[in-house]
């Protein structure tokens, strides 16, 4: 952005006038980002309009009266400096950045805006600090950098997407992920893949990213009116800039790993504790020794990872351009599962005279995802069968060529056996053979573009228009063994789809700008847009193969004996009109305006159309005269108030729609009643309140929130009585109601710069607390409740009471009474007076509130240095108040023929022993552990810190450069980077972030998610 | 100028009023005979593939799944796997999913057959269906809700056997399709044990009226709801209403000579009253597939649930009865691997097209001479029992004489066992459990072997001693299961009272 206002600044200060002189200085102006002069800085005799402005090299000659004391150096992007002239005839100056970023220019839909002059909440997140680390998308790497924005990876699974929330968590049963436009296009958001997880967002290239604005308050995301409760965030991709072409090529090959693994027993570990189990029952011995297995090894690894990304850009005054080509690979530490993506970027922009430009964006890039099935539950789901499976029985056995060298049970139902004298519960089938055979892709070719025209009508006034596409081409490919694992049920299966979305968006707009009476700045929009989305799919799968050669590329025509086939279809508009007013006086005393009315198809004729309007007030204090301090450079108050919408409704593109829809009875095709007819449904609204200030002390820049949203008319499928049999028990309703309310800090400063040593700071911190105001009834899930007067999907479930020392029986609360668990059903009371005594009866346990699962405080802190040419970034995230359900652990207590946690060897054994696993009792988990809701036993507090990333990068000086390859290099940097190096938490299981929902109903449970990644790089920036 | 100019130019661009494509409005889905014959099937299929944990797979409420809980409450087959353990050891609570599965299906079901008896008479005065053809469809849902209550009063209340005003279960008569409905919906209360009862009675009567005299045992006919009168009567001990029932429709149905029959050919041989159809198309999916559930791991199935032991060495079993015949070279009753004995009804796990048997003739031919031996009609009831026993018998196993039983009582603990035998793995053990409990003559569900003990064939073939647990007394509260928690939450205006001890 520096850079595009070095033409503004040029020709401002030519303007300038030279007056009278006496005396003539030189000198040069440098900073720790260009020691090799900074062109185009402003050098002004303070007091007067005597100036002149810093060559290419940054050198300077000035001529000053003979009284001058003071040179005022300044230059966009850098903190003014004063320098006395004394006697001196040379005068060298040294920038320093101005980390204020109050100056920049940021994006806010539809427009710009001066950073000094926003009046509204928006964060901006340079993509630098990014773009060269190794993500499978852009979007998990906003994590931390901006508060109010919180971002989290639940899993370990490339291509599964990360949970963004925007001040909180803003909709219970509706969409809650932020509106992302791209380059002023709102992109389709979902993902199109039914065989692998498929971030949409994976599809665009990180390194073609200039800048993240993420609208945060009302007034800044009012302009978007019905899409904009759950914030926006705003891309703008790179563009060419006037000069000579530069290329850059940045490249990075590193190791994925898992940050962790389950502390799982050992064979011979196991093998005593699964015949204790059954030996409590009174059932015979069933394990046997064995060899001592991790069936960890077999389901992970560390994965290999390499980008590369080369561009050009550069452009004259009337036409610029930036290409790109990217390329990624990226192996997670899952086996089987891997992503790749080509990307493929052009921009341009022409002016075809001073009053007509045309430009356009477009990007295509090719994504394949390779993935597996990771269900929590599913018998061959890669965690939870590799956790389970029987450490005493090895993974291969090359005499079983039937099953190509895998430990299988000749009929293909479960592992082999070993030793045991039985399987492993459940038949679970030997995932190492799983993954070898069972094959799930995704692939996405994705096009986003737009071409616009724009217009200067009259001075000031420019209309534009811009369409913009966003097509996504998915095809999926499952193929499933029919020897062994899922596939054998069916005996072998095979399944296609075709998945794609096609969305065009047209915008017109008009855009005035004047000062009228000089001091009176008045920046208008208004447009019309228009959006369409079609969404449809159809698939194809066969089952029961001739034979396994056929299943492995493809279907292939009459190499099954049962073919199945389905489709769906759906599409969803926006018709909108639009308008923003900004007015300032003098810069100090600043409004904005924004309204939007949206045209919704999801909603019935009746409530189509919607209105939403929002604004804001700020007040420069620091400008006005009365304020005189030396310290506060800059001050600034603000507050703004919007209702704005959110229409991602549950029950998709015709929520309101009552009706029948199609059921496949055996009998013949049929119709069953689907969805309750609701007309009266509306978008949800929220009402969103801010104050803030922006303030500069010394070299302190900090800016503060506090906001309120008012979230209302949310949409609830609200549960209704089962037994009044309504299709899901639910009925889509404008029922509930709650309010996030938070204080948000941000504290950055340029902490040392001298010279050869700099340091830059910049901390911050959300807190954000949730409660539901309103609902029909508690909605209830099985880990989770949300209960008016509480935040949303709180853990519920059973309190823990610890273990019966005399006789090592489970106990739980009932109520206000300790109750044990006796035999496999019966609940008797506990006296601790009496522990031993069993017979008094009891009432089973009840269920608690047993923790919030949203995090209450949360933020990263960024710190980089530049020493010479060295330059290094630790970020750190931290976030915390927020519970979680171990339910992974819970799995892993449990009491059938399968492996356990090492916890388990702690079991109770002999009368007296205090300790909290209970006696082991084959077979009575359902009790022992209350698996049907949360249990306090597993319930662990969520507060982490985690070193993120650590970056070192060492810049080849230009000279070196220079003689070096003759000045073909521009320049050249080499860099090492790990990111997810350490997390300090009490958290027990793999990551505390490590969540099993991405909902907003169910959350906060840790189960059975792939590890999450920690990644060594090295890389290299080469510009030509 | 310009800007009225573009807003007038785009204007013509309506990309709002959009209409799904997946949903036939409420106004127009009985608009033709097509459509009234589409939502008549839409009740079957809800019965078929059912609803769990939130989805359309499974078996609710009568396919494997349904089945297997009739089984796993009982004693006569036996648990290996976690899937039915809480349904085995008693272990379910207000939230435990198989129990709350069972009762949403169920509803759900009943809804659509009250949204299809609403619509008819509307789309006969429109023309879209004759009278004939409304009174097959009317018929066809009275059934299916009457089975579908009859199933919830066994489940989720205590026996009529033992009171008749203990609290039933709701029974809706209207269909609940508009938010204004949802009030009144849940006004509905539990009633009585009796109300339900009669409700059921009314409805089955109705149905039986008005259907026709179809064959097909995938759709309800007149012969269909005269079955399941004579099974709900046996339930309220009205004996000699049985013996009516039964002899309605002898001249329909037979028990076949051989006892396989009902479970090979797609099963449309003379015993089978009426069966939700599978297809290779239509399906609760593989973890609702009664083979894949109960059938050998050797045969592709993945044999959660075995016969237990208990019955399958039980002295009264004849060892030459066909019904415990091995398949091998030929077809057999039951398969047998390393690990046990498995049942072989359901053959099909690969298509899981197997059909979920809900009444056989050969059931209501057992309660016939049930009912016959109470009321003291001795030789009537023996010649009824022999008419399935002797068949699977060889012919040098004499049949039974009224000899042969010491008094009433011992004929029929005969009957019983002989029902237990031939409905074995079809889900019926608990329904008999129930009725017999309530009226005294079993103490509740009796000791079964241990859940996931019995871990090899050696436990069918020799003499080991078989663990045995889960026992459960009459008079315990987990004898019904307890109303979903979730419905008692989501009644916001009339919540139905819990069974008592949950």
């Amino acid at each position: 952005m520096k850079k595009v206002l070095l033409g503004f600044a040029l020709s401002f200060l030519t303007i300038v006038s030279v007056l009278a002189q006496s005396k003539t200085i030189t000198g040069r102006v440098t900073s720790s980002e260009e020691p090799e002069g900074v062109p185009g800085a402003s050098v002004v005799v303070k007091g007067t309009t005597q100036g002149t402005v810093t060559d290419l090299d940054g050198s300077y000659s000035i001529s000053v009266p003979a009284d001058a004391n003071v040179l005022v150096f300044s230059f966009v992007g850098y903190l003014t400096k004063e320098v006395n002239i004394g006697s001196s005839t040379t005068i060298n100056v040294q920038l320093d950045p101005d980390v204020k970023l109050l100056s920049e220019i940021v994006v806010t839909g539809y427009g710009t805006q001066e950073r000094r002059d926003i009046t509204g909440s928006v964060a901006s997140i340079n993509n630098t600090a990014i773009e060269n680390l190794v993500a499978p998308s852009f979007d998990s790497q906003l994590a931390g950098r901006a508060a109010g924005v919180s971002v989290t990876v639940p899993n370990g699974i490339l291509g599964s997407r990360p949970i963004i929330r925007i001040r909180g968590v803003n909709s219970l049963s509706g969409g809650a992920d932020p509106l992302i436009v791209i380059d002023g296009v709102p992109v389709v958001d979902s993902d199109r893949s039914g065989a692998v997880a498929s971030n949409p967002l994976a599809n665009i290239n990180p390194a073609d990213i200039e800048s993240y604005e993420v609208l945060k308050d009302g007034s800044a995301t009012a302009i978007y009116g019905s899409r904009a409760a759950n914030g926006v965030i705003l891309i703008t991709t790179k563009r060419g800039k006037t000069g000579k072409a530069q290329v850059s090529y940045n490249t990075s090959f590193g190791v994925n790993e898992a940050v962790n693994r389950f502390d799982l027993l050992t064979g011979d570990e196991w093998v005593v504790i699964a015949n204790e189990k059954r030996a409590n029952v009174n059932a015979s011995a069933l394990a046997n020794p064995g060899v001592n297995t991790d069936w960890q090894d077999a389901v992970l690894r560390s994965g290999n990872t390499q980008q590369h990304n080369l561009s050009i850009s550069g452009g004259t005054e009337s036409t610029k351009y930036f290409f790109s080509l990217g390329f990624t690979d990226q192996e997670s530490v899952v086996k089987s599962n891997d992503l790749k993506r080509y990307a493929f970027r052009s921009n341009i922009d022409h002016s075809i005279s001073k009053k007509l430009r045309i430009g356009k964006s477009l990007s295509y890039a090719y994504t394949e995802i390779t993935g597996l099935n990771n269900g929590a539950n599913s018998l061959s789901g890669a965690i939870y069968n590799a956790t389970r499976a029987l450490p005493n029985v090895p993974i291969y056995d090359p005499e079983n060529t039937a099953f190509n060298g895998f430990n299988i049970t000749a009929n293909g139902a479960t592992t082999g056996f070993g030793a045991n004298l039985a399987g492993p519960d459940n038949n679970i089938p030997n995932i190492a053979y799983v993954l070898a055979n069972n094959y799930y892709r995704g692939r996405n070719h994705r096009i986003l573009g737009n071409a616009y025209v724009e217009l200067d009508l009259a001075k000031g006034l420019t209309a534009r228009t811009q369409i913009g596409i966003d097509l996504t081409l998915a095809d999926d490919f499952t193929t499933l063994s029919p020897k062994h694992g899922d596939g054998r049920s069916s005996n072998g299966s095979v399944t296609m789809a075709f998945n794609p979305a096609t969305r065009w968006n047209w915008q017109n707009t008009l855009n005035y700008q004047t000062i009228l009476a000089e001091n009176h700045n008045i920046n208008v929009t208004a447009g019309v847009e228009y959006q369409y989305t079609n969404f449809y799919n159809f698939s194809a799968s066969g089952t029961d193969f001739s034979d396994e050669f056929f299943r492995l590329r493809n279907l292939i025509s009459n190499s099954y004996n049962n073919q199945f086939s389905g489709g769906g279809f759906s599409e969803q508009g926006f018709d909108s009109y639009f308008a923003r007013f900004n007015y300032s006086f003098k810069g100090k005393y600043l409004l904005s305006f924004a309204v939007r009315n949206d045209g919704i198809s999801q909603l019935a004729t009746e409530n189509r159309r919607g209105t939403f309007p929002g604004g804001s007030i700020g007040w420069r204090v620091s400008d006005e005269s009365f304020f005189n301090s030396s310290l506060i450079s800059d001050f600034k108050v603000r507050a703004s108030y919007a209702e704005v919408g959110n229409v991602s409704l549950p029950g998709g593109s015709f929520p309101y729609a009552g009706g029948f829809g199609p059921v496949q009875a055996a009998a013949g095709a049929g119709i069953g009643y689907t969805n309750v007819a609701n007309v009266a449904l509306q978008w949800e609204t929220s009402k969103k309140f801010n104050v803030g200030l922006d303030m500069t002390i010394g070299k302190v820049t900090v800016s503060a929130d506090y906001f309120k949203n008012n979230v209302d008319g949310i949409v609830l499928n609200a549960p209704t009585a089962p037994s009044l049999g309504v299709p899901g028990n639910t009925i889509s309703q404008n029922v509930g109601a709650m309010f996030n309310q938070g204080v948000e800090l941000r504290a950055l400063a340029n902490v040392i710069n001298n010279g050869k040593f700099s340091w830059n700071t910049d901390f911050n911190f959300t807190w954000i607390q949730n409660e539901v105001t309103n609902l029909v009834q508690p909605l209830t899930g099985t880990f989770n409740r949300t209960e008016v007067g509480g935040p949303i999907a709180q853990l519920y479930g059973f309190k823990w009471a610890g273990v019966n020392p005399a006789n090592g029986n489970a106990m739980y609360y009932s109520g206000d009474n300790i109750v044990q668990l006796v035999g496999a059903a019966t609940w008797r009371a506990f006296d601790p007076a009496n522990p031993a005594v069993t017979t008094t009866p009891g009432t089973a346990p009840t269920q608690f509130f047993l923790g919030n699962t949203l995090p209450k405080y949360q933020g990263g802190w960024s710190n980089s240095f530049t020493y010479g040419n060295f330059d290094a970034e630790i970020f750190v995230r931290y976030s915390g108040g927020n519970y979680i359900m171990n339910e992974s652990l819970r799995g892993l207590m449990g009491l059938g023929f399968s492996n356990n946690h090492r916890e388990i060897l702690s079991r109770w054994t002999e009368s007296g022993q205090v300790t909290d696993v209970p006696r082991l009792y084959a077979g009575r988990d359902a009790n022992t552990w209350q698996t049907s809701a949360s249990n306090s036993r597993f319930i662990e507090k969520g507060d982490f810190v985690r070193v993120q990333n650590i970056v070192v990068g060492y810049r080849i000086p230009a000279a070196t450069l220079n003689n070096a390859f003759n000045g073909a290099i521009r320049s050249a940097r080499f860099f090492a980077q790990v990111q997810n190096p350490l997390i300090f938490t009490k958290y027990s299981g793999i990551d505390p972030e490590s969540n099993q929902y991405s909902g907003q109903l169910n959350f906060g449970v840790d189960w059975n998610v792939a590890p999450i990644i920690r990644t060594w790089s090295v890389g290299l920036n080469v510009g030509f | 100028m310009v800007a009225l100019a573009m807003v007038g130019f785009t204007s013509s661009c309506d990309v709002t009023d959009l209409q799904p494509a997946n949903i036939i409005p409420d106004a127009e889905a009985f608009a033709d005979a097509n459509r009234v014959n589409a939502a008549v099937l839409g009740i079957y299929e809800s019965a078929q593939r059912g609803f769990y944990l939130g989805a359309v797979q499974r078996g609710y409420p009568f396919g494997a799944a349904s089945t297997q809980q009739g089984d796993m409450r009982g004693e006569d087959m036996y648990n290996d796997q976690l899937f039915y353990e809480i349904t085995y050891i008693n272990g379910f609570n207000p939230q435990t999913a198989n129990n709350n599965g069972q009762w949403i299906s169920l509803y759900r079901m009943i809804n659509r057959a009250n949204i299809v008896i609403e619509n008819l008479d509307g789309a006969v005065s429109r023309g879209a269906i004759t009278q004939a053809v409304r009174d097959q469809f009317m018929g066809e849902a009275l059934f299916l809700r009457a089975l579908a209550h009859h199933e919830l009063v066994i489940y989720f209340s205590r026996p009529y056997s033992d009171n008749p005003s203990a609290p039933g279960i709701p029974y809706r008569t209207f269909a609940i399709n508009d938010v204004s409905k949802v009030g009144p919906g849940e006004a509905v209360g539990r009633g009585t044990v009796q109300s339900v009862y009669d409700q059921l009675l009314a409805d089955l009567n109705q149905a039986e009226t008005l259907l026709g005299n179809g064959t097909s045992p995938f759709r309800a006919n007149k012969g269909t709801a005269i079955a399941l009168k004579a099974r709900v009567f046996l339930h309220m001990k009205r004996w000699s209403d049985v013996i009516t029932e039964y002899n309605k429709i002898t001249s329909r149905y037979a028990v076949t000579a051989n006892p396989l029959a009902p479970f090979r050919s797609g099963g449309t041989s003379s015993d089978n009253v009426f069966s939700f159809q599978n297809t290779q198309a239509s399906n609760p999916g593989v973890n609702g597939a009664l083979a894949n559930m109960y059938g050998n791991p050797n045969l592709g199935a993945r044999g959660l649930v075995k016969i237990s032991p208990l019955i399958w060495r039980a002295t009264w079993w004849h060892p030459e009865d066909t019904r415990r015949s091995v398949r091998g070279a030929t077809d057999g009753f039951v398969s047998q691997g390393p690990l046990g004995i498995f049942t072989n009804k359901y053959t099909d796990a690969v298509t899981f097209s197997d059909p979920s048997i809900i009444i056989r003739f050969s059931e209501i031919v057992l309660a016939a001479a049930e009912a016959n031996a109470r009321l003291g009609n001795t030789q009537a009831a023996v010649t009824l029992l022999n008419s399935v026993r002797s068949r699977a018998l060889p012919a040098t196993v004499p049949a039974y004489t009224v000899a042969d039983f010491a008094n009433a009582d011992a004929l029929i603990d005969a009957i019983i066992r002989e029902t237990r035998i031939e409905f074995l793995a079809e889900g019926r053990r608990f329904p008999n459990i129930h009725r017999l409990s309530g009226e005294g003559r079993m103490t509740g569900i009796p000791a079964k072997a241990t859940s996931r003990s019995i871990t090899g064939l050696n436990f069918y073939t020799t003499n080991v001693n078989i663990p045995t647990d889960h026992s459960l007394p009459y008079t315990s509260h987990l004898f019904i299961w307890p109303i979903p928690l979730e419905e008692i939450l989501t009644n916001a205006s009339a919540p139905i009272e819990q069974n008592p001890g949950y």
